[in-house]
């Protein structure tokens, strides 16, 4: 992120929500749910009183953090919303079955809107929120955290439904962690409130990713400041890089579990880009070549309008830029299988990725 | 054999256009201004349309009306109705309670007041909790005690199940008898805020409605024409005068896309930029297969968010109204502008004020008013103006143009001599005949509509067979609503699997439209149940 100076934040107070908003949008390569949602809800939280935002290694070593979101259908939660309370009940009965307080509040995953449901989670327990996270972008899958890679456990972990329905999973290995909290998020109709990852703040400032909630309001800061309309200058300004623009010429949605993609092509060049997705932008080969794959951030930009677009709203013959963000955390070789493209079930020949 | 003699006509906020056309021939056009009763100008443009046209105005077939009326009331907050918002939603989405996001000054504007009943559905048609019939009547008894006069009502899920909706709807009007429902599973698409707002809106609007649906129905009648009248709706199809008067929301949008569809039938261009340049604004959308290309994003309306699909239309304070103000060497270009009341205050006009068309007949390009009374103005100042108006108008064009090749533009619109011949990422600029009234146009040769929108559930191997079915639903929708059976085809087809959910549900949208079957019953609306309202 050497473009975007990512001041350390004290605070999210109402004149970051925008860019706030707007960093996890882009964070969100193309998933993450809808940040708009939740923006209100962070909004109406700050205004009664600023989050006071610390870096894990600036709270006490045994201080207790647990992190708190939501999980489930983006389409339900836009029906049902979500509520504050949910997050604060989970939240609490993971403290209680880890046998200790509650003392911060984590963000699970700073792309898309679990980045905003931390922050309003912590106004909601008025407690601080750690200048962090664990997947420097959004997952659609709880293993893909940092603090899972290390060794570390999912539970206890709690999942709340609106009616106050608590699921509390005491232990649980890193893969059923993940189908357990789907079971019950299908049991509560498709989504609830997640509460999960409890740590000590010394080993969180060890193996979290550090300042990326500075970093995600520094670079929601440096989109708005951008003008419209001019995508290479963005790229470069978001310390990115402009990987293709061209118009959408064919739309295959993913099967299931196998990834759809995204044929974009600049007739004028006589050139082609395939994006692959599933809920998130995967991975952007042109003619050939794979310029960008996940874990990077694959960003989607309507190059008319200037908005980011999410894989949903990408539309047959529109015109789509695509940029890709440095991932904000180096994972090591050995996380390829849980970050990489091999992990989302693409079959990309990584030699040939051109960086 | 039938005649096929429509009439459109469009209501802005600054002329009122009406054309008579007959398959593809433009038989008459005229001009006049908007009245602030609506239905002034448009008595006034029909019977100078009889003179111009010297056609028996008995003969039209069919009425089309395109108006911003109903956007504009809610724009400036006025003729809005106190209207009560009730979500079926508890024990879910009490955080967020109906008009939370809504600005300050719009909410008092419609007296509006939120409330929240237990209820709603999930996803998979089961119930998020019983309906509590005292719950409501209690929430009933609060907002009429608080003066709502229009009921919205929203319930989550409700495109999956409209059961609550339903039944709150029979026991308001039980309650309070001829008071206006809108429900929003008729309204807006899936996503609770954006269709809730839509709703509230609507309801808003429905003594606004009311009233000006039946002038319109008057002002046509009076004319002599009995034909059916008919309102363009924000995607360019058309709902009869009764459903307008349900569902005003509906209009929002139908000034662009009439406008864009005009200029596609009066330039034979499918794919092109469309400038519209009206009194006090300028309006660039771009055309695909000769359909207004939508926007990607949630639109909002007035500071409100709704989840409508809208044209992707970008807006510049320029018109011919526009106020020329400011250095003489370095003159600005509105936002200001005297409206409709140009005729009067403009300096060709005999006024005193300095617009954008007082500009364009100082340097002779087009002669309208009294020229002699700009003859006084510095021609270097008349340069720089236009040569600015010519700038942004360029810059937008160059902004929402879907290739990097430059493209088509066609100018429409009474301000469009505006426009300079030569505009940064045009190939060419296209002034067509009649393009002084491409809304009228639009509206004069909309068609019919039928969509479907909602979550099918997809087992492998039948996805064709899924999409076959939502499509012959749209189909029949359309042809349901008045389309010529035959006419009929699908023009947009979207289909998104809802993540993390079991049993492959799928959220699949189809849209049809058809030409009105003019010789048939006059039922054109909408595809989906009737309010009982």
């Amino acid at each position: 992120m050497s473009h975007v100076h990512a001041a350390p934040l004290g605070l999210i107070a109402e004149e970051h929500v925008d860019a706030l908003a707007a960093g996890a949008t882009l964070l969100g390569s193309g998933g993450g749910g809808n940040v708009v949602l939740a923006e209100q809800l962070v909004r109406h939280a700050v205004r009664r009183r600023p989050v006071v935002v610390r870096r894990a290694d600036a709270l006490p070593p045994d201080a207790h953090v647990v992190h708190v979101g939501v999980v489930g259908a983006p389409d339900v939660l836009a029906e049902r919303l979500i509520d504050p309370h949910d997050m604060a009940v989970a939240a609490h009965a993971v403290a209680e079955q880890a046998g200790r307080g509650l003392d911060a509040v984590g963000i699970i995953e700073i792309g898309g809107l679990n980045a905003l449901a931390g922050v309003v989670a912590a106004a909601e327990l008025d407690l601080p929120l750690v200048d962090g996270d664990l997947m420097g972008r959004a997952f659609p899958s709880i293993n893909k955290t940092t603090i899972a890679l290390a060794g570390g456990s999912a539970a206890p972990l709690s999942v709340v439904s609106p009616a106050g329905d608590t699921v509390v999973v005491t232990r649980s290995s890193a893969p059923l962690a993940e189908r357990l909290l789907l079971t019950c998020a299908g049991a509560f109709g498709g989504a609830g409130a997640l509460a999960l990852y409890p740590t000590s703040a010394a080993w969180l400032a060890e193996v979290g990713i550090a300042g990326s909630l500075s970093a995600c309001v520094a670079l929601g800061a440096a989109f708005r400041s951008a003008p419209a309309g001019q995508v290479a200058g963005l790229a470069v300004r978001l310390g990115g890089t402009a990987l293709f623009e061209g118009r959408v010429d064919e739309i295959r949605p993913r099967d299931g579990a196998l990834p759809g993609s995204i044929t974009v092509s600049d007739r004028a060049a006589g050139s082609a880009a395939r994006v692959d997705h599933l809920d998130e932008f995967l991975a952007v080969t042109v003619d050939g070549i794979t310029r960008a794959c996940t874990p990077d951030v694959v960003v989607g930009i309507d190059p008319t309008s200037g908005g980011v677009l999410s894989v949903g709203q990408v539309r047959p013959g529109q015109m789509l830029s695509l940029v890709s963000l440095p991932a904000l955390h180096r994972w090591p070789a050995s996380a390829a299988d849980v970050v990489g493209p091999r992990a989302f079930g693409l079959d990309l020949e990584l030699e040939e990725v051109a960086r | 054999m039938t005649s096929a003699l429509r009439l459109g006509i469009d209501v802005g906020g600054t002329n009122t256009d009406a054309v008579l056309v007959d398959g593809r021939r433009v038989v008459a056009a005229t001009k006049t201004s908007t009245t602030p009763d609506v239905t002034g100008g448009i008595v006034a443009a029909i019977a100078d349309l009889g003179r111009v046209g010297d056609v028996d105005l008995s003969t039209v077939s069919a009425v089309m009306i395109g108006t911003t009326h109903f956007i504009n009331a809610l724009v400036e907050g006025t003729r809005l109705t106190p209207t009560a918002a009730i979500r079926f939603g508890l024990p879910a989405t009490s955080a967020l309670p109906p008009l939370a996001d809504w600005p300050e000054r719009l909410r008092s504007a419609i007296g509006g007041r939120g409330y929240l009943c237990h209820g709603g559905h999930e996803y998979d048609g089961s119930q998020v909790a019983d309906f509590d019939e005292r719950e409501l009547r209690d929430v009933l008894d609060k907002a009429l005690e608080a003066g709502a006069r229009s009921f919205a009502v929203s319930s989550v899920f409700s495109p999956v199940n409209a059961e609550f909706e339903l039944r709150a709807a029979r026991i308001i009007a039980e309650t309070a008898p001829g008071a206006p429902v809108s429900l929003s599973h008729d309204i807006g698409r899936m996503g609770l805020l954006g269709r809730e707002n839509a709703t509230v809106i609507n309801a808003a609007l429905r003594d606004l409605a009311d009233r000006v649906t039946t002038g319109l129905s008057q002002s046509v009648s009076s004319a002599g024409i009995t034909a059916p009248v008919f309102l363009s709706q924000n995607d360019g199809t058309l709902m009869d005068v009764d459903y307008a008067r349900r569902y005003p929301v509906a209009t929002f949008a139908s000034g662009p896309t009439n406008s864009m569809r005009g200029a596609a039938f009066l330039s034979q261009q499918l794919d092109c930029a469309v400038v519209d340049v009206g009194g006090t604004t300028t309006d660039v959308g771009v055309l695909q297969s000769g359909f207004p290309r939508e926007a990607s994003a949630d639109v909002a309306v007035a500071g409100v968010q709704t989840n409508f699909r809208m044209p992707d239309v970008l807006s510049l304070g320029i018109g011919g109204g526009s106020l020329v103000e400011g250095d003489p060497a370095a003159p600005r270009v509105g936002p200001h502008s005297v409206g409709h009341r140009l005729t009067e205050q403009a300096m060709v006009f005999g006024g005193d004020r300095l617009t954008a068309t007082d500009l364009a007949v100082a340097a002779g390009l087009v002669d309208v008013g009294d020229r002699d009374r700009v003859a006084h103005l510095p021609p270097a100042l008349v340069r720089a103006a236009l040569d600015r108006i010519g700038e942004r108008v360029g810059e937008v064009v160059d902004r929402m143009r879907i290739s990097a090749d430059p493209v088509p533009v066609v100018a429409v619109g009474g301000g469009s001599i505006l426009v300079p011949d030569e505009l940064v990422g045009a190939s060419s600029v296209i002034r067509p005949e009649n393009h002084a009234v491409a809304n009228a146009i639009g509206a004069a040769i909309a068609e019919v509509g039928g969509e479907v929108d909602r979550v099918f559930s997809v087992s492998p191997g039948q996805r064709d067979t899924v999409l076959d079915e939502a499509r012959q639903e749209a189909v029949d929708r359309a042809t349901a609503a008045g389309a010529r059976p035959g006419s009929v085809r699908v023009v947009d087809i979207e289909e998104v699997p809802l993540a993390y959910l079991p049993g492959n549900a799928t959220r699949i949208r189809v849209k049809a439209v058809g030409e009105l079957a003019l010789t048939g019953p006059a039922r054109a609306g909408h595809d989906h149940e009737h309010v009982p309202a």
